[in-house]
């Protein structure tokens, strides 16, 4: 019993991760109707951020987390204004595609150019510190780290729900020709979007650090679970992706508690492909 | 009307000249380069350029973009490993079977998913391929992660089996003739025309009478099936295989020739794969000792600069300059369109009658 308490625990905390991916992925993909195939790798450039503030500024890994989502913004920002936003007049989606496809292989090698494929650390004081909640052992920053994604989901819903920008990026989202008629900047909702995906992702790299290791290719098991997770949590919700993510870590310590670990990806895919054709014919049923 | 049937046949002529002088080159090169390196490359492209055009037929064509590719490959590679380490099969019936295999599964599997438009048919492709990987990795039968090898021995045409490369170098130039013409072939045919126009409106070709389903599914057990043979090609070739075949990253490096090269053109991954392989390996072999990671990141900017500003790929852009026109008027003497189209036209004419 107490190994399923803590199987779960484990998931949930895992999950949380997943969530702050998809929801990156989630507003992207609502708004310009692109899939970000470089969004695991723009959490491990998150990643070697916090490692190079952390290693060069001397801060705490969660100390950075502010500064890599700035960072990670202006990064996004660049990228939408040079490449993708001239690119979307071509309206191909193979184009779009690969060019976030690209952009993905470049981040990743050009981690690799840099870092080379050591794997790495940032040691801190408490990162082997664990606290036990009844038969439940807590890592403390794994703990820090949801309680910080916690946080960073209920505003990034708030922004959505409540500010003037995010009810135009949610216009966009919902009818970009009608947003520009009553008079919403598109170009600018584009820019603003794909940077706060982008800095989600970072954020979600920089709170990965405390406990997970950093190399060029860390990224792409999240990447590919952030789509799973918009996917399976409907488009555009918020809620729906958050709750999501937690199901996807759950069900990925379960398959691992209960068949092996090894089959954990395995199922994973499978039930992604399962769950993928249903939704799509129960939406055709409905028709 | 004589004179323009007579510069017509000049130019046909003329352009199976042309193509006849480059195929003559092809086949000449290993008589004259005797570097196993460069060898080595040229049979590079030409597998990694059929198994880009395999991708075109779905991706390009039917505007089904597969991130899964690669996945084909390894199965094709595995199945008919097996059959020859396991039941001593003959390497080319082993070839013939694993392409009817993969061609089943890939039909079974994708049938239920072409319901699915759009990105989602991508991420299906991209699942599929990590759980097949998976699943290799977590079965005896297929070797899990250490691999199956095919045996050493004496060279022999029966076994697929030879020391030196010009065996595999010719083999390998037919395999990409041979799937070329096939595609070419598609291309003209009803379902080349089925697939287009599928690609830009899948409700219109419905309505127009178009099964959209039957024909994704016809594009994608033919594109697995060109994949299989790739990877059977493959494995008598290096005579190794193992999971990391099947991974992400090279499915994206068989997208590459085709986007590069034009994904709207049958001749794309070619022209695409004659220069981003060659380049891909002369960086590897003189950058990736210091730093590693390079080829694969210059491979990407290469990519990222032709989407961004030739959005149509090379042949694309080669389709619309100076340079084609140049070709075209001064060394194929390629009479005006108008005339083109009267001579065809005459030619149909005659045909009714």
């Amino acid at each position: 019993m107490s190994i399923f308490l803590q199987a779960c625990v484990n998931g949930l905390l895992i999950g949380g991760f997943y969530s702050l991916m998809g929801m990156g992925q989630n507003v992207i993909f609502g708004v310009m109707k692109i899939v970000n195939f470089c969004h695991g790798e723009m959490l491990m450039v998150g990643m070697y951020l916090t490692l190079l503030l952390s290693t060069h500024l001397g801060l705490d890994p969660y100390a950075c987390v502010p500064l890599v989502a700035i960072l990670m913004f202006l990064l996004g920002a660049l990228i939408q204004h040079t490449l993708i936003t001239p690119s979307l007049r071509t309206n191909s989606f193979t184009n779009l595609l690969f060019l976030t496809v690209g952009m993905g292989m470049l981040l990743s090698n050009l981690a690799l150019v840099l870092f080379g494929s050591e794997y790495r650390t940032i040691p801190t004081s408490y990162s082997q510190t664990y606290i036990t909640l009844g038969p439940v052992n807590l890592s403390l920053p794994r703990l820090i780290s949801f309680g910080v994604l916690i946080v960073i989901s209920i505003a990034l819903f708030a922004f959505l729900k409540y500010t003037t920008t995010g009810k135009q990026i949610r216009a966009v989202s919902q009818n970009p020709v009608g947003a520009e008629v009553v008079g919403i900047n598109a170009k600018r909702i584009y820019i603003l979007t794909y940077g706060l995906g982008t800095a989600l992702a970072g954020v979600a790299g920089a709170l990965l650090t405390g406990f997970y290791t950093i190399f060029p290719t860390a990224g792409s098991a999240f990447g590919f679970r952030a789509l799973i997770v918009v996917v399976v949590g409907g488009l555009g919700s918020i809620p729906g992706a958050f709750f999501a993510g937690i199901f996807l870590g759950i069900l990925e310590t379960m398959v691992a508690l209960f068949i092996s670990p090894s089959y954990s990806d395995l199922i994973v895919f499978v039930t992604f492909i399962v769950i993928l054709v249903v939704r799509q014919l129960i939406i055709i049923r409905r028709k | 009307m004589n004179n323009n049937v007579k510069a017509v046949r000049a130019y046909r002529r003329n352009l199976s000249i042309a193509l006849g002088l480059i195929l003559l080159v092809f086949v000449l090169i290993p008589v004259f380069v005797k570097s196993p390196y460069v060898l080595n490359v040229f049979v590079l492209i030409f597998y990694m350029s059929t198994l880009s055009m395999a991708w075109n037929l779905l991706g390009g064509m039917t505007g089904q973009n597969s991130l899964g590719h690669a996945a084909y490959m390894g199965l094709g590679a595995y199945a008919s490993c097996l059959l020859i380490t396991k039941a001593g099969a003959n390497p080319w019936l082993s070839a013939l079977f694993a392409m009817v295999a993969v061609g089943l599964v890939a039909g079974v599997i994708f049938y239920p998913c072409f319901i699915l438009r759009g990105p989602y048919f991508t991420l299906v492709s991209i699942a599929f391929g990590e759980a097949m990987r998976q699943f290799i990795i977590n079965s005896s039968f297929f070797g899990r992660a250490s691999g199956v090898g095919l045996p050493f021995g004496k060279d022999s045409l029966l076994d697929f089996r030879f020391m030196s490369k010009v065996p595999y170098y010719y083999v390998g130039l037919v395999m990409l003739l041979g799937i070329y013409l096939l595609m070419k072939k598609i291309e003209r045919s009803r379902m080349g025309y089925a697939l287009r126009t599928i690609r830009e409106d899948e409700d219109a070709a419905a309505a127009i009478g178009i099964n959209p389903t039957k024909y994704k599914v016809m594009a994608v057990v033919v594109s697995a099936m060109v994949a299989a043979l790739v990877g059977f090609f493959y494995a008598s070739y290096i005579r190794y295989i193992d999971p990391e075949l099947m991974v992400q990253a090279k499915s994206t490096e068989s997208v590459l020739p085709a986007v590069v090269g034009g994904a709207a053109y049958v001749e794309g991954p070619l022209v695409g794969g004659l220069i981003m392989i060659p380049l891909s390996e002369f960086l590897r072999a003189h950058f990736s000792a210091m730093l590693p990671g390079i080829n694969m990141l210059m491979y990407a900017v290469v990519l990222i600069t032709v989407i961004r500003f030739r959005p149509t790929g090379i042949l694309g852009w080669y389709m619309h300059s100076k340079a084609k026109d140049f070709i075209d008027v001064k060394v194929l003497k390629k009479p005006p369109i108008e005339v083109l189209e009267a001579v065809e036209l005459e030619k149909n004419r005659g045909k009714e009658a």
